[in-house]
């Protein structure tokens, strides 16, 4: 399978703490991969390193040939990234939002018509993208970066906690539109959820991170069976666990 | 095209409608001053040729002598009233001053003795403009003038006389600057130079005050909202999205500089245009008129100078810029971007009062040293350096903003570029997480 992310060795070391140690994996084109791991894991230092925000204080990510530490700009041309909690401009409509953040991928005005008219099409925010995003609840403001952050096709869709604020029906149609776009337009997702189910969902394949160390990778149910667990509750209670101990 | 989208979407953000609803509001406030300024003054000069009198007396003398008022030019009202209530006696005659020339007053002119009235002002507030209309000084000056000359005549003295007692002594006034002097009055010089003055440090204070505040608070909002990480990760480069940020700010707080400049200006000419006149009037009786006598003492801005102030101010923005950027970065939520920018409010107020109150080249060298090192100083003192010829301060007060801004600019464009930008903030005393959670992990 063709690769878009080849993560090798990648640590992130602050002045005492080793926020991520020597992580290593990979995701391949359609490929949904979710990161999982207890708070203060190091989930978001991994995939801050991938989106170029932090720089790796070892190793290297690649995204569709791209090194994060030598290629940022042409990394960032590939990949979207949609933090935790993120906000948007409280002052700009949706419609006027997803403008600016097209305007940021291509310059050809044709282009950012075709990006704003797809995120119109999927937030399915309608008469409400005319609307300063002040106005907005949690839940639209999350499926307006939803929107935002697959409206450019891009290689690598960065996630992290994708359905955080939604109710059960929007986080079900999320879900559906994540599965949808890898599997019919090739779009590789990199995901970070505390939600199981979600993972175990919607995911391809799994790897689980605790004291910022990648113990385990592979699919759903490999892993279960591997961990002789009746869900990727259990599993990774006891990747976890099992590495506190140690 | 890249930047020019930042740049529109930092503009939209900075100059919102309440931005532009509040700087409507404080230039028509400006304004209002201004003109309520001017009525008072125009209020005050009209109130100097009105004169309210209650002739007590009623004698041939006093009679002449109110007709001698009108004479000089003053409308005089008559009123009669016997009250010994003051605020009723002004209450009756809807005055807010009043003079009372009591019985025995021309008798006691006719004796040679000194002549008594009563003055009553009427003081409605603390306000410093609120009682420039309630006074009698104006018909007090022309009484006296009026007796005088009553006791000049009974002495055999002509109005010639009189004037030559009054200004036995004719002084010939020379200012002084550097090697340079013209015969015209400090007093009349300072006055003008003031004037000149006072607009730029105000202008300063707020490009400074705005621009801070854009710039820092357009950082700290990214960062508290967390639309820094999505912006920092599309495929725009950072140099742009500084940039657009810092340009955003510097026009917003040009613009909000130039409604402020035409604010204060409206204000400060409705403050001081009696004054003007009052000097224009008294240069006229000099040799040399004020604006040839600033010329001669070096004292007027060639169009060299004003560049060179224009630089200076162009270079205060870019360190308050730059600072900002850094300030800015180490927040991490609204309260604290408060508190960031006193240093940047305390570095802009400290030099602004002491050179509307001081000579900053007079100060003892501590001091000096002290108020020098602040970088916005040098723009305070731009003029004034320029005006008195002390170009050398001048020139090494560039230079030193020179070298500020650049090592400000590295240190943004540094921590900017790193990822400190997302990670560092200000605990201010409290122990960051990471601290803590090594601290956990080791008791553990």
């Amino acid at each position: 399978m063709e690769k878009v992310l080849e993560v090798k060795g990648l640590s992130k070391q602050y002045t005492k703490v080793l926020a991520a140690n020597k992580v290593t994996f990979d995701i391949g084109k359609g490929e949904i991969f979710a990161l999982i791991g207890p708070n203060g894991a190091g989930k978001t230092t991994t995939i801050r390193m991938i989106s170029t925000l932090l720089i790796p204080t070892d190793g290297d990510a690649v995204v569709n040939g791209y090194s994060v530490n030598k290629e940022p700009e042409k990394v960032r041309q590939c990949i979207t990234y949609l933090p935790d909690e993120a906000g948007a401009y409280k002052n700009m409509t949706g419609e006027k939002y997803l403008r600016f953040m097209a305007g940021l991928f291509s310059t050809d005005i044709d282009t950012i018509n075709g990006y704003v008219d797809r995120a119109k099409e999927m937030c399915g925010l309608g008469d409400r993208l005319k609307d300063k995003i002040g106005s907005y609840s949690r839940g639209m403001i999350r499926k307006l970066l939803l929107s935002r952050a697959v409206m450019t096709k891009p290689a690598l869709a960065i996630l992290d906690e994708p359905t955080s604020g939604l109710d059960v029906l929007n986080a079900i149609e999320i879900r559906k539109m994540i599965k949808k776009l890898a599997a019919e337009e090739g779009m590789s997702f990199l995901i970070s959820s505390h939600n199981m189910l979600e993972i175990e969902f919607v995911s391809d394949r799994v790897g689980i991170i605790s004291k910022g160390k990648l113990h385990v990778t592979g699919t759903a149910d490999e892993l279960k069976k591997r961990y002789n667990a009746a869900n990727l509750e259990e599993v990774f209670e006891r990747v976890v666990n099992g590495n506190e101990i140690l | 095209m890249k930047f020019f989208n930042l740049l529109k979407k930092e503009l939209a953000e900075l100059l919102n409608m309440q931005t532009i609803i509040s700087l409507v509001v404080a230039m028509g406030l400006l304004m209002i001053m201004g003109n309520v300024m001017t009525n008072t003054i125009e209020e005050a000069v009209e109130q100097e040729y009105k004169i309210t009198l209650c002739d007590r007396d009623k004698t041939e003398f006093t009679a002449d002598m109110i007709e001698k008022l009108r004479s000089y030019g003053s409308k005089v009202d008559e009123v009669t009233d016997d009250s010994e209530d003051y605020a009723q006696l002004l209450e009756n005659a809807e005055k807010d001053c009043l003079i009372i020339i009591p019985e025995g007053f021309s008798e006691a002119v006719e004796k040679g003795e000194s002549p008594e009235i009563i003055s009553i002002a009427r003081m409605k507030s603390a306000a410093m403009m609120s009682n420039i209309t309630n006074t009698n000084s104006g018909a007090e000056t022309l009484i006296n003038r009026c007796v005088s000359e009553v006791f000049a005549a009974n002495a055999g003295l002509t109005p010639e006389d009189m004037q030559l007692i009054d200004a036995p002594v004719e002084v010939v006034s020379h200012t002084v600057v550097s090697t340079e002097s013209a015969e015209v009055s400090s007093d009349m010089v300072m006055s003008k130079v003031m004037m000149q003055n006072m607009i730029l440090p105000i202008i300063v204070f707020v490009l400074i005050m705005m621009t801070s505040q854009g710039l820092m608070s357009g950082i700290s909002n990214e960062k508290i909202d967390k639309t820094l990480e999505t912006l920092l990760s599309a495929p725009v480069s950072r140099t742009a999205v500084l940039g657009s940020k810092m340009l955003a700010a510097t026009i917003v707080a040009m613009l909000q500089a130039v409604c402020f400049m035409f604010g204060f200006s409206s204000m400060m000419s409705g403050a001081t245009q009696d004054a003007t006149a009052g000097i224009a009037n008294t240069a006229a009786a000099q040799i040399m008129p004020v604006d040839e006598a600033l010329e001669k003492l070096g004292l007027s801005l060639s169009a060299g100078d004003y560049v060179l102030v224009g630089i200076q101010l162009f270079l205060t923005i870019m360190i308050c810029l730059s600072l900002s950027l850094i300030l800015g970065s180490l927040v991490s939520d609204a309260k604290q971007t408060q508190t960031m920018i006193m240093p940047l409010m305390f570095g802009a107020m400290i030099p602004y009062m002491i050179s509307m109150l001081a000579d900053i080249n007079t100060l003892p060298i501590a001091v000096r040293i002290f108020v020098y090192a602040i970088p916005f100083t040098h723009t305070f003192s731009a003029i004034p350096n320029l005006m008195f010829g002390n170009t050398t301060i001048f020139f090494i007060g560039l230079a030193y903003q020179v070298v500020v801004f650049g090592v400000c600019m590295f240190f943004a464009l540094r921590l900017f570029k790193s990822d400190k930008m997302l990670t560092v903030s200000l605990n201010f005393g409290q122990k960051s997480r990471y601290k803590k959670s090594a601290k956990k992990e080791k008791s553990e």
